[in-house]
């Protein structure tokens, strides 16, 4: 076949008429040269042309028949081939439905995790030059802390100073009470320096932007506020620019309202107010408070940003020695930021539905290899008939692409419910509220499509073609050798491979999960309700007065029947969140080489009872914020104090200007503080029940569900703080639970996956062995006439279906091996190399290919011998 | 009309117009005659068939095409053999000789 008559459709169509003519010249020669023939025999001209005419035949059937041998090009080929597919295709339905749901699944499934991948990792953020975005912070060096927030001061002199930015920003963000109505409302307020909204490059939807007065010290108060708040909360009132809201004491003015799709910094930000950039208290160097991001000026790189802030911060630090000199400026592309956490799950995930893709597509080609197998007849007449072996191979790889394409189009429904599925199951996903099934989605899922059609259909049409197999024509299945299907069962074998590694990796991370759910955490969690009260930054003025307004709390909750003590904490036990700091212990030699490392928590005096953490030396802590006291648990004592007790040396943390030295007052018993994967560290308490003006609160209640004393905790929190709104009531174990739900939602996955492959294998165990006894039929037939007896056709059978489900354990046991390196961060309890699960795994295997196994091997024991041996 | 005429498979005809035009280029009446004259009038082509044949051999490769004048002077399209079709003739005439061989062997054995 030329290249030009194959890619000819288009140059045909234009040739038609020179090749008709052509074709007509040829054949009225040789009708000429007939009629001269006939003439030389004798008849008279007229006679001889009509002759010569009925002897050629219908001379435009001919012609048309040449037609056909030209039309065969690739548009009209590829016609015919789809309506030939459509028919082969509707006269085995169970086939086709079977491969077409098999792909929905598969495709579906890969098109629904690109889905999230694209929005969350691909895309960039929802904003004008999105990648012009990037986080700073500050970072005192050498320390351990892990603390980045920047004073606001040095964000002006940052902004000022640097020559790469358009514009720096910073913002955090804290509860609020919102007083106009009855009955005080929490809002989340955003406070924010100037230039916030010019940073995001979002503007208002309703309204404007704070102006340059709004900015400073004395000028108006007022608040931009969210979409969400103004309908919830205005009933999206068309005249919200003329009201107020009542914060505490001040009246604010609402000079806008933000577009639906803005909610940074965080998703439930309900307003967000000016700080004057003037205040007394934000000249403070040491007061680091913002998050700060930056727009950096167009063209600009990563590297360009961070060495001209890296100067800038220089010029500082001889300008200030004693707050700037040992600090360093961090820059992170903000997208890196948000996703960078998610981006390993995520990407395992993908590898997952993609492992899955490829175990659904072993199973099509070795459908498709027996369809193939089936039609060596129709195959073998067609060559006989003249087809090339393109021809036949393009119509089954149209066969294939059609069942891809149908597979590919249910899969979209599936890929559609996919953001459904993620909310559900991940709703702190970063982004989760941009995945939408968009044309990009869709070219991905045809994309698929196609590598699925090729990769599944290429295989079994060369196989199926390959010219030798025409002499079957004459062969009859007489003489079928199980060699013939190797190929079969090597990609079973390959399924089973695959599901035994995806069974490993669910088996581990479930093992892990139960082993994280048997250790002792040093605490009780049980009967503990945790909530917040709301209050403003502002309070830690009166750092003294906070105090007392705080235990003032945990007294007149603590005298509420049913509960049992209170306490508040900076972070919540067990739940994850470090607070690594360096300390100094004073008395005794200072190794300046030696830095201690250890956590700090920041606690009132009851915490211990309230958690019923044991204290093993000393007495207890009292507040005093002029001489702090601390206590420390076990591993400090062990780890710095030489198994002394240590009581009454003192304690600085370094890096810290607000806290003076603590005195050690006690030892308490250790406790999984940072998680219960985490083994405890060396830990300080420092006795303090304001590091924020609204810490959590713990009440510790008697009853056996906390959740009942809520509105009663409510009311007397209402009594003393009427102006508070008290907000997050749950009990401590619900965040434990949340702690862990990205683990969880992990587990639930792969356990999905593992079971998918399970499944899909032990069909393809049931269907090879099913079509290879189907070929054998007269073999087995032969062996039972010939005397063998049921149970042993059943037992070869069994141990045929098994010796192929072991080679598989094998080989995914080694597989499984090479890819536990992978897990190992994510396991808690076992190693990665774990010999019971890999054993559970592989027993669990064999049971399921027995099973599938069992069903053939009874029916080749029931074939009738004389029946079989009479068909031919 | 003879009665022994034979009918030709379609696999065959192919065989047999490459050997015709291995022997010279021709045109597709020249090879209609051909096959008569030397098969002695036991095989007629069908038109129908002929020309089809020629024109599906010539867009395999196996036959080449040129436009040329005949020995009446008229135009006529002239067939000849390629490479791949020398090839092609060679496994074609092997293939058929091995199955003449076998059916013969069996007539034989039958006798």
């Amino acid at each position: 076949m030329s290249w030009r008559n194959f890619l000819g459709f288009k140059r045909g169509s234009a040739k038609k008429p020179a090749r008709d003519a052509q074709l007509d010249s040829e054949l009225r020669f040789h009708i000429d040269a007939l009629t001269d023939e006939n003439i030389a025999a004798g008849m008279s001209p007229p006679e001889a042309r009509r002759q010569a005419q009925l002897e050629f035949g219908g001379r435009e059937q001919i012609k048309e028949e040449l037609r056909d041998v030209y039309r065969v090009q690739i548009f009209d080929a590829a016609k015919t081939n789809l309506k030939a597919a459509f028919r082969f295709l509707r006269k085995s339905p169970s086939f086709s439905i079977a491969v077409i749901l098999t792909l929905a699944l598969g495709i579906g499934a890969n098109s629904a995790v690109f889905s999230a991948i694209d929005a969350i990792l691909l895309k960039p953020l929802p904003f004008p030059e999105g990648d012009q975005l990037v986080k700073l912070g500050q970072l005192r060096r050498n320390a351990k802390s892990p603390q980045t927030f920047v004073a606001p001061v040095r964000l002006e002199d940052w902004n000022r100073m640097n020559t790469t930015f358009q514009a720096m920003t910073g913002y955090y963000t804290e509860p609020e009470s919102e007083t106009t109505g009855e009955l005080p409302e929490k809002v989340t307020r955003a406070l924010v320096s100037p230039r916030f909204l010019q940073v995001w490059g979002v503007a208002p939807a309703i309204g404007r932007d704070f102006t340059d007065q709004e900015e400073h010290v004395g000028g108006p108060d007022v608040v931009i506020i969210s979409d969400r708040y103004w309908r919830n909360r205005f009933g999206a009132d068309p005249q919200i620019l003329s009201r107020k809201i009542r914060m505490g004491t001040d009246s604010h003015s609402i000079v806008g309202v933000m577009p639906a799709s803005f909610h940074f910094p965080e998703r439930d930000v309900d307003l967000w107010s000016p700080i004057p950039v003037d205040a007394k208290i934000a000249q403070i160097r040491d007061a680091t408070w913002y998050m700060v991001v930056g727009r950096m000026k167009p063209g600009v790189t990563v590297d360009q940003a961070r060495a001209n802030l890296a100067t800038v911060q220089a010029q500082l630090a001889q300008q200030f020695p004693k707050s700037d000199a040992d600090l360093d400026v961090l820059i992170e592309p903000l997208k890196e930021t948000t996703v960078g956490g998610v981006r390993q799950s995520l990407l395992i995930l993908f590898g997952s539905v993609s492992l899955l893709l490829l175990i659904a597509c072993t199973n099509i080609v070795s459908l498709l290899l027996a369809r193939a197998t089936q039609r060596q007849h129709e195959i073998a007449v067609r060559y006989s008939l003249g087809a090339s072996r393109g021809a036949i191979v393009a119509q089954l790889l149209t066969e294939a692409f059609v069942l891809a394409l149908a597979g590919a189009a249910l899969g979209l429904l599936v890929a559609w419910g996919a953001a459904d599925i993620f909310r559900a199951l991940a709703a702190n996903l970063p982004r989760i509220e941009e995945i939408h099934l968009d044309a990009r989605v869709v070219l991905y899922a045809l994309a698929c499509s196609i590598v699925v059609a090729l990769l599944c259909g290429l295989f079994p049409a060369l196989r199926g073609t390959k010219r030798g197999l025409s002499g079957s024509l004459a062969q009859s299945s007489r003489t079928q050798v199980s060699g013939r299907n190797r190929l079969q069962w090597l990609l079973v074998g390959v399924q089973v491979a695959l599901a035994v590694t995806l069974l490993a990796g669910a088996g581990l991370l479930l093992r892990s999960f139960e082993a994280l759910g048997r250790v002792s955490p040093g605490f009780e969690f049980a009967h503990v309700l945790t909530l917040h009260i709301s209050a403003g930054w502002g309070e830690t003025a009166n750092i003294n007065g906070l105090s007392q307004r705080i235990d003032r709390i945990l007294d007149t909750l603590r005298a509420t029947p049913g509960v049992e003590n209170t306490a508040t904490t900076m972070t919540l036990p067990g739940v994850p969140g470090q607070f690594t700091t360096d300390i100094r212990i004073l008395e005794g030699e200072q190794d300046p080489n030696h830095k201690l490392v250890a956590e700090s928590r920041f606690v009132s005096h009851a915490y211990f009872d309230t958690m019923r953490i044991p204290t093993l030396a000393g007495e207890g802590c009292r507040e005093n914020y002029d001489a702090i006291q601390v206590m420390v648990n076990r591993s400090f004592a062990d780890t710095y104090l030489q198994g002394q007790m240590g009581i009454g040396k003192h304690i600085e943390m370094i890096g810290n200007s607000f806290l003076k030295s603590g005195e050690i007052k006690g030892v308490v018993a250790d406790a999984r503080e940072l998680g219960m994967n985490r083994a405890p560290a060396p830990t300080v308490y420092w006795c303090w029940n304001a590091p924020s003006p609204d810490p959590n609160y713990l009440v510790r209640t008697v009853g056996d569900q906390p959740m009942t004393m809520a509105q009663t905790l409510r009311q007397k929190i209402h009594e003393i703080e009427p102006g508070r709104s008290v907000f997050d009531i749950s009990p401590l174990s619900d965040h434990l639970d949340d702690a862990f739900a990205e683990n969880r939602m992990r587990t639930v996955l792969l356990a999905f996956f593992a079971a998918t492959a399970i499944s899909l294998a032990c069909v393809g165990l049931y269907g090879t062995l099913s079509y290879s006894l189907t070929l054998r039929r007269r073999e087995v037939g032969l062996r039972l006439a010939l005397g063998a007896a049921r149970s042993e056709i059943l037992k070869r059978v069994l141990l045929e279906g098994a010796g192929v489900a072991a080679l598989g354990c094998i080989a995914g046991c080694l597989l499984a091996l090479a890819f536990a390196r992978t897990l190992a961060g994510m396991l808690f309890g076992v190693t990665p190399y774990d010999p019971i699960t890999l054993a559970t795994v592989v027993a669990l295997v064999l049971i399921v290919a027995f099973i599938a196994s069992l069903i053939p091997a009874v029916r080749a024991a029931h074939v009738e011998p004389m029946q079989v041996l009479r068909e031919e | 009309m003879p009665t022994d005429k034979s009918d030709l498979l379609q696999g065959t005809l192919d065989m047999l117009i490459l050997k015709i035009v291995a022997l010279g280029p021709v045109h597709g009446y020249g090879i209609s005659l051909r096959i008569r004259q030397i098969s002695k009038e036991v095989l007629q082509v069908q038109q129908g068939s002929l020309y089809p044949a020629l024109h599906r051999l010539e867009k395999r490769g196996w036959l080449t095409a040129e436009w040329g004048e005949s020995e009446n002077g008229r135009q006529a399209k002239f067939y000849k053999l390629s490479p791949k079709g020398r090839k092609q003739l060679q496994a074609e005439e092997s293939n058929w000789e091995r199955l003449a061989q076998a059916v013969s062997l069996i007539m034989q054995t039958a006798q």
